[in-house]
């Protein structure tokens, strides 16, 4: 656990980037602690990752480590937090500006100003730093950030990339020696994530910038960690090393743990891999005379790839067109974000058939929220066509969104509210207040509000289509939504869902559709798609590299048969 | 993807962009006098030309003709209401009858001209602001209103941010009614505006938590936004000052001038020519020399 030192206890106190001591935080109102008893202390130049299922504290312990709890949240705190030795009870989160930077879930809340040069330029304004001191500090962070190009831009017309770029720059800007964020890879796509990670993983080492991430996609970032804090109902579950906390999550808490210690840990092979290259070392010390231990080679001692051909791997041809439930030709959508027209969709020809469980996925701008939009009707194509045949029921990113009432039962009523509300499998009281619900609950009951009335009796329409619903998802959550997609699917509709979560893809897809600048580069079964890639491909596929292998319980499969 | 709204403020390398605030807050400044307080339909009518040329000159032709669109329908708009509301004039052009809450409809040639020249103001306004909106850096408003006064920087910056996001929301929320099942409960612009309030709240809230992260309550008064000269500052002092001297030349001199009732009458002499020239050719100030620049 956490190393201990002969230091005085006030020298070291005010070398530490954040100490809590028995910290407890209850928000205004509520009915429980958000945070209980924590104590916690992180040295100046550690990389922390911060686990835990939703609602588990995560955002309120960042939160109270940048000062914002209490001073701007309210609420009844006991214990005491201190950053680089200065207490946050006395000081405010302006005041600990210098020594904390924090970079919230959603980027759009924390732009203030017109362009990106006049963003990263204003917490120095505020500290009162000369022009030059300025100038030179906005060039450096945008170079080390890779955003020079976007300094003259103006806010609102970057993508959610690059605002999350812009957000961590600034947090940077005034060279904080801690820097705290909330999952900053939630609305990036496997690409951006990574190199979002490792971003930071660098600033961490080359300026010796002390991180603490937040996220629930731990495969993602527990190799660049040093430490992983888990948090548990408002509590510390979990302190200590990425190895350690893997094997704690596996007995424990195994929605926590990765895909790659899941799938060692069923085929009963120690010690658990902290990411891909740990997991193919670890293999490759197993197995010394094979060159790339698990690589498809015929000269290999282990079992014939039975994956490669199995069902839903083959790539897709062109359909009969024939029942189909989305039926796209020829389709180009020009969209103008402002500054000119663009091609958003480029001559898109795609089929879906009744029950199919499709992943849509690509890089963030490469169209899939449009093509889904388009289907629903909401944007016209300038060419080509776009068909639902059997009705489209589209959820949108935030199923918030949906939910304008008090009362579920002012939202949805009657018996083809009752029959959405039976689809998704949800069965409430009509007099709750939608707020009150669990972020899967709201998700199906906005299903269900976009649901009533497209069902002939209890049938489905044929197209059900979600939009990115895994965002800020703990992996108990996402396995409720592939209970949902299953049972809709089973009940004759389509169901057609964007990601950038590949894991989720792996758990819930028979087909991948992978789109790229708005184009299908990529139509297939999903072992096809998901496996033999870097970015698109599950960690269970990245570790074992065979083709069509993509799961856990077939990795867990593949490594016994070669044991 | 997002869409820009055609008055988003874009940065460019044009004259207005470039110059500082206080010169080009004069300039546009005397267009938006003249706007408000004249009465000369000729005056008004080279005035809202000259805003929308000053507009094109800068490259912000997309959002004159935005706000000429939308001035356009305001104008209609008053131009019937004036004519269905405003029993006074001599010239009867049309008899209504008796209509419910209004009475006895006399729809006359005074009215429709008085209702014009509102008309007018409402175009000319319309696109000075929509020229100042799509030109004018509003970091550069919220500095130079923040070393005066903090609080009513912190509101308009609030209120900047939140106007993006709100329109957004507002967007997105919409767009999830359209969604909705024919079966589940129709979403009205009520519920929407409650919905989008309360969302706006919490908006509020993330934003003001982001200022004060980036160290606005401690900075005080003490931060100095030093103003930023341009070369071009001098053609917009001295133009602006000019023509807001004829502004309040035919604010003082140029009633009457024109009159609506009981009969129209305008006695036109060279004063309101001149106005008109200067007003116009006022409006070339923002065209570089050679050529204006990038519209588009």
């Amino acid at each position: 656990m956490n190393p201990t030192t002969a230091q005085p206890a006030t020298d070291r106190r005010s070398s530490l980037a954040l100490e809590f001591e028995g910290l407890g935080y209850r928000y205004s109102g509520a009915d429980t602690m958000a945070l209980e008893d924590v104590y916690l202390a992180i040295e100046p130049g550690e990389f922390i990752v911060l686990a835990g299922g939703s609602g588990s504290g995560k955002t309120s312990l960042l939160r109270a480590g940048c000062g914002l709890i209490p001073h701007f949240h309210g609420g009844e705190i006991s214990g005491s937090a201190r950053i680089g030795g200065r207490s946050t009870l006395e000081s405010g989160p302006g005041e600990l500006a210098d020594l904390v930077g924090y970079v919230a879930q959603d980027p759009e809340t924390q732009i203030v100003s017109t362009t990106v040069a006049a963003e990263l330029d204003l917490p120095l304004r505020f500290r009162g730093d000369h022009p030059a001191e300025r100038a030179r500090a906005v060039e450096e962070v945008a170079l080390a950030l890779g955003i020079p190009h976007l300094l003259p831009r103006t806010v609102v017309t970057l993508s959610g990339g690059e605002l999350q770029r812009v957000a961590l720059a600034v947090a940077l800007v005034t060279r904080p020696p801690l820097i705290l964020l909330d999952e900053p890879t939630s609305q990036l796509d496997p690409v951006s994530g990574d190199e979002l990670i490792w971003l930071l993983r660098r600033l961490n080492e080359e300026w010796g910038v002390a991180v603490v991430l937040a996220e629930h996609r731990l495969e993602r970032c527990l190799a660049a960690a040093d430490r992983v804090i888990a948090m548990d109902g408002g509590r510390i579950g979990f302190d200590g090393a990425p190895r350690e906390f893997l094997a704690w999550a596996v007995a424990r808490k195994p929605e926590l743990a990765t895909p790659s210690a899941l799938m060692f840990a069923g085929a009963g092979i120690e010690p658990l891999p902290v990411g891909v290259r740990d997991a193919r070392q670890i293999l490759r010390n197993r197995h010394p005379q094979a060159e790339t231990p698990h690589a498809e080679s015929s000269g290999s001692d282990h079992p014939p790839n039975r994956w490669a051909n199995a069902p839903g791997t083959g790539v897709r041809g062109p359909g009969s067109g024939e029942g189909t439930v989305l039926e796209a030709k020829r389709l180009w959508v020009e969209l103008d974000p402002g500054d000119g027209p663009v091609d958003v969709l480029r001559g898109i020809d795609l089929e879906v058939l009744p029950g199919e469980k499709v992943a849509l996925m690509g890089r963030n701008g490469a169209g899939k929220s449009t093509l889904l939009r388009a289907a629903a009707g909401l944007v016209e194509p300038v060419s080509g066509k776009v068909g639902t045949p059997g009705g489209i029921a589209l959820l949108t990113q935030n199923p918030g969104d949906f939910l304008v009432r008090e009362r579920i039962g002012d939202e949805i009523s009657g018996p083809a509210g009752e029959a959405a509300l039976r689809a998704v499998g949800l069965d409430i009281s009509p007099d709750r207040d939608p707020r009150d619900l669990s972020g899967g609950e709201r998700q199906r009951l906005a299903l269900a509000i976009a649901l009533a009335g497209r069902m002939e009796g209890e049938a489905l329409p044929g197209l059900v289509c979600l939009d990115e619903p895994t965002r800020g998802m703990d992996r108990g959550l996402k396995g409720h939504l592939t209970e949902l997609a299953e049972r809709l699917a089973g009940q004759g509709a389509a169901v057609v869902i964007s990601t950038h979560d590949v894991e989720f893809a792996v758990s819930f897809a028979d087909r991948v559709i992978l789109l790229g600048d708005g184009e299908v580069i990529a139509d297939a079964g999903m072992p096809t798609v998901l496996s033999g890639g870097w970015y698109f491909a599950s960690e269970p596929a990245r570790v074992l590299d065979r083709s069509g292998l993509v799961s856990i319980s077939q990795g867990v499969e593949f490594l016994e048969a070669g044991e | 993807m997002k869409k820009l709204s055609p008055i988003a403020y874009v940065p460019r390398r044009e004259t207005v962009q470039s110059a500082s605030l206080a010169p080009v807050a004069l300039y546009l400044g005397s267009y938006l006098l003249v706007s408000f307080f004249s009465s000369d339909p000729l005056v008004l009518i080279a005035a809202t030309a000259g805003a929308a040329l000053a507009g094109y000159g800068c490259g912000a032709g997309k959002a004159v003709r935005f706000s000429l669109r939308l001035g356009a329908f305001l104008a209609v708009s008053m131009v019937i209401i004036n004519a269905l509301v405003t029993g006074r004039g001599a010239t009867v052009l049309a008899r209504l009858g008796d209509w419910p809450l209004l009475g006895q409809v006399d729809v006359t040639a005074e009215a429709i001209a008085a209702g014009g020249v509102i008309a007018l103001r409402v175009l000319g306004t319309m696109v000075v602001i929509g020229v100042w909106s799509a030109c004018v850096d509003p970091d550069r408003i919220l500095q130079a209103v923040h070393g005066v006064a903090r609080r009513s920087a912190l509101t308009a910056t609030l209120i900047s941010r939140l106007v993006p996001l709100a329109a957004t929301d507002y967007a997105r929320i919409g767009e999830a009614a359209e969604l909705r099942g024919p079966a589940a409960s129709p979403v009205g612009r009520g519920a929407m505006a409650h919905r989008l309030l309360a969302g706006s709240l919490d908006r509020a809230v993330d934003v003001a938590a982001t200022l004060e992260l980036r160290g606005y309550g401690i900075s005080g008064g003490s931060v100095r936004f030093r103003p930023v000269s341009s070369r071009f500052d001098r053609r917009f002092w001295i133009t602006g000052s000019i023509l807001t001297l004829i502004a309040l030349f035919e604010l003082l001199a140029g009633s009457g001038r024109f009159e609506t009732y009981p009969e129209i009458s305008y006695s036109m002499g060279v004063e309101a020519p001149l106005a008109a020239v200067a007003f116009l050719s006022g409006g070339f100030v923002t065209w570089r020399r050679g050529g204006r620049g990038n519209q588009r």
